[in-house]
């Protein structure tokens, strides 16, 4: 059981290159988090310090009460589980299982019985004999989780565990992983770069950029009421769309001016935006943030032309010209929009996105308690 | 955990294969044709001619008289004490040589794959014994060990280890140690860089679990690193076994088998039979028991060391 707690924790590599500064990130005991972020931001980085397999540089790192900075990778309570799953080609699925209660000196009644729990929980009992290359990709990967979760670890990292799986048996195990943390009753912190991953798995999200934390929150926090445009990007499918504009008052109301393109503001935005008329700003409207079937009401109107229509299956992406820009929508499929086509969109302007447009930081948020 | 079940029955993706006609086969014949007879003309026409030679019973001492004698040179050579006493040598030679080639090499491996300054440095000068020809080789450890002016001689008496110059090569019982010695310092870089090519090719992640997963670094070394040798170290061993039992130019430049027939071994042996006493029947014998013996060890090696792959 532990609390992990980040205090302005900086690394520098040997080579100079200063991969995270000043970060600070409290985990809760128990609590699932996922770093969240593009391939570099550090990530990894930040799990191999809470490991001990990289040493912090600047900073302090505790386990609840005890800092940590000092202590080998060999002597903390954590269990990790590697994208390449790193097993030790040279030895069973047992003893890849049993290695790391061999090595803290458990008796040997106990790491059998330990291991063949560990076993039939994760369907590997007739496999206990085999040699890792012999498994298939997701084989291996559940013997990396037995390796992890036999130890009853107090904190449990993964690197990209999921990220070698086609994409079936990658939905399955995320199911699988969320159940494995119920039951385990330990903290999870779990590094991904697939955003419907981490919306799936986490109770907080922390989204990273260039070694520096974008935002801390729940999913559905990181989703409806992003910080930046950096994390207003980085999650959604297809991603959020933009339109430079500017802030207006028409008589009470509070608009969103861009050509001819006018939205008007509910309430509850605009108190928020309150005295930022005339202000430049970057709208940001989600892709499913637009109804095909509804008639559109006056000041919730996007006009454009329909200028490719993609079907995905259960819905279909909109590319979409309005305002000299093109914008991708996902619609239901039983929209019969052809290319070419002039259409008028109602916007739910309740979930519009406003950004500065120099900065990119959000005008809506207002930390906690927005 | 049954809707992992889903992807089981999917058939395998079909490997792509090149058509294999018989136009291929003919044209690759074709183009093989000059290397093949090259590798005929240089080694296995001779191969077959010296069995055939091992078969009779020649002489250049009286070269008009040269009778077929089925495997008699193989009979006298078993009779011979000093064939049974040189193998003999030659294995001892051999086993001291490869325990410790693997065990130094082993060692600079592990150095070399740590990064510190002066890594590509001592990289570099590690390569100099191995660029050195065999006979430059015994030159220079001729000269170290000479007993009047050796640079062995100066350093000990410099340092008060002996209080007159020793004639080393000249007692019978140092003899094969320090040509050992000589063979060992050539043969290591070699070694040593296969073994290294073995660590580089390690995960890294493999150590990173075994970290988290409570193992210090001599249990990290114990089940990581050394299984994972397990291929370099046996082709390090099949080769410098075949080099050592077979080697002979620091016999011939050190020592020319004496004192006595103290450093005597099996490749000398070959020499003094064909070139000395002219027998080149018996010598193309001997020259084939010496292939025989190097191939079963070398199978052997495999047998033992590959087993567990
Ligand atoms: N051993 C290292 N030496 C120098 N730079 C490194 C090292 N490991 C990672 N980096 C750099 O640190 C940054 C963060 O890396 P990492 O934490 O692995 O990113 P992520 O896991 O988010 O993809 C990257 O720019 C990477 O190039
Ligand atoms: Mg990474």
């Amino acid at each position: 059981m532990a609390r992990i707690r980040l205090q302005s924790v900086g690394k520098r590599y040997p080579n100079g290159f200063s991969a995270l500064e000043n970060l600070s990130l409290e985990i809760e005991d128990k609590a699932f988090v996922v770093l969240l972020g593009p391939s570099g931001c550090g990530k990894s980085t930040t799990l191999n310090l809470i490991a001990g397999l990289e040493d912090v540089t600047s900073g302090a790192l505790y386990f609840d009460e005890q800092i940590m900075n000092v202590v080998p990778a060999h002597r903390r309570d954590v269990a990790m589980v590697f994208q390449s799953y790193a097993l030790y080609p040279h030895k069973s699925v047992y003893e890849n299982i049993a290695f790391g209660l061999r090595m803290r000196g458990h008796p040997a009644a106990d790491i059998d019985r330990r291991v063949k729990d560990a076993a039939r929980r994760l369907e590997l009992e007739a496999l206990l004999d085999r040699r890792p290359h012999q498994l298939s990709g997701g084989q291996r990967q559940r013997v990396a989780l037995g390796r992890a979760l036999v130890r009853q670890p107090a904190v449990f990292l993964m690197d990209e565990p999921l990220s070698n799986l086609d994409a079936t048996l990658r939905i399955a195990m995320r199911a699988e992983i969320k159940q494995l943390h119920q039951t385990m009753q330990t903290t999870f912190v779990y590094v991904t770069h697939d955003q419907a991953e981490a919306l799936t798995l986490a109770d907080q999200i922390v989204v990273m950029r260039d070694g520096v934390i974008q935002q801390i929150g729940s999913p559905e926090e990181i989703y409806d009421r992003p910080r930046n445009t950096f994390v207003a990007s980085f999650l959604g499918n297809p991603p959020i769309n933009y339109l430079e504009g500017m802030l207006t008052e028409e008589g009470e109301a509070l608009c969103f001016q861009r050509g001819s393109l006018s939205l008007v503001l509910p309430h509850a935005l605009a108190l928020r935006l309150k005295g930022q008329a005339g202000r430049s700003v970057k709208l940001g409207l989600r892709a499913e943030e637009v109804d095909e079937h509804s008639v559109p009401r006056p000041g919730e109107t996007l006009h454009g032309r329909v200028s490719s229509v993609l079907p995905v299956g259960s819905d279909q992406y909109l590319g979409f010209e309005a305002e000299g820009k093109l914008l991708f929508f996902r619609v239901g499929r039983d929209l019969r929009h052809r290319e070419g086509e002039n259409v008028a969109l109602s916007v739910n302007v309740n979930r519009l996105q406003i950004f500065d447009s120099g900065t990119g930081d959000s005008l809506l948020w207002s930390g906690n308690g927005a | 955990m049954s809707a992992l079940q889903g992807t089981a029955g999917l058939p395998p993706p079909r490997a792509f294969r090149a058509p294999v006609s018989r136009y291929d086969q003919t044209s690759a014949l074709w183009l093989l044709a000059p290397m093949l007879l090259v590798l005929l003309v240089v080694a296995v026409f001779p191969v077959l001619y010296s069995f055939w030679t091992s078969l009779y019973d020649l002489k250049l001492t009286r070269p008009h008289r040269v009778p077929f004698v089925w495997f008699d040179n193989y009979l006298v050579i078993f009779q011979d004490p000093l064939f049974w006493s040189s193998v003999w040598r030659t294995a001892s030679f051999s086993a001291v040589s490869v325990a410790a080639i693997m065990v130094i090499a082993l060692l600079m491996a592990l150095l070399l794959n740590e990064e510190f300054r002066g890594r590509r440095f001592l990289s570099a000068m590690l390569l100099v014994p191995w660029a050195i020809p065999y006979v430059a080789n015994g030159l220079m450890w001729k000269w170290i060990y000479d007993s009047g002016y050796g640079a062995l001689n100066g350093a000990l008496f410099q340092l008060d280890f002996i209080d007159k110059y020793m004639v080393w090569l000249g007692d019978s019982h140092k003899t094969l140690p320090l040509i050992a010695n000589a063979f060992v310092w050539k043969e290591v870089p070699l070694a040593a860089i296969l073994l290294l090519v073995g660590l580089k090719s390690i995960p890294a992640d493999l150590y990173s679990a075994a970290r988290v997963d409570g193992a210090n670094v001599w249990r990290r070394f114990a089940h990581i690193t050394l299984p994972s040798l397990r291929p370099a170290f046996m082709l390090v061993a099949i080769y410098e076994t075949m080099m050592a039992i077979r080697h002979f130019d620091l016999f011939f430049i050190l020592t020319e088998g004496g004192p006595a027939e103290a450093s005597h071994v099996l490749a000398w042996h070959v020499y003094v039979e064909t070139f000395r006493k002219l027998s080149f029947g018996t010598g193309s014998a001997l020259a084939y028991i010496i292939a025989l013996v190097t191939f079963l060890l070398a199978f052997s090696l495999i047998r033992a060391l590959g087993r567990r792959l």
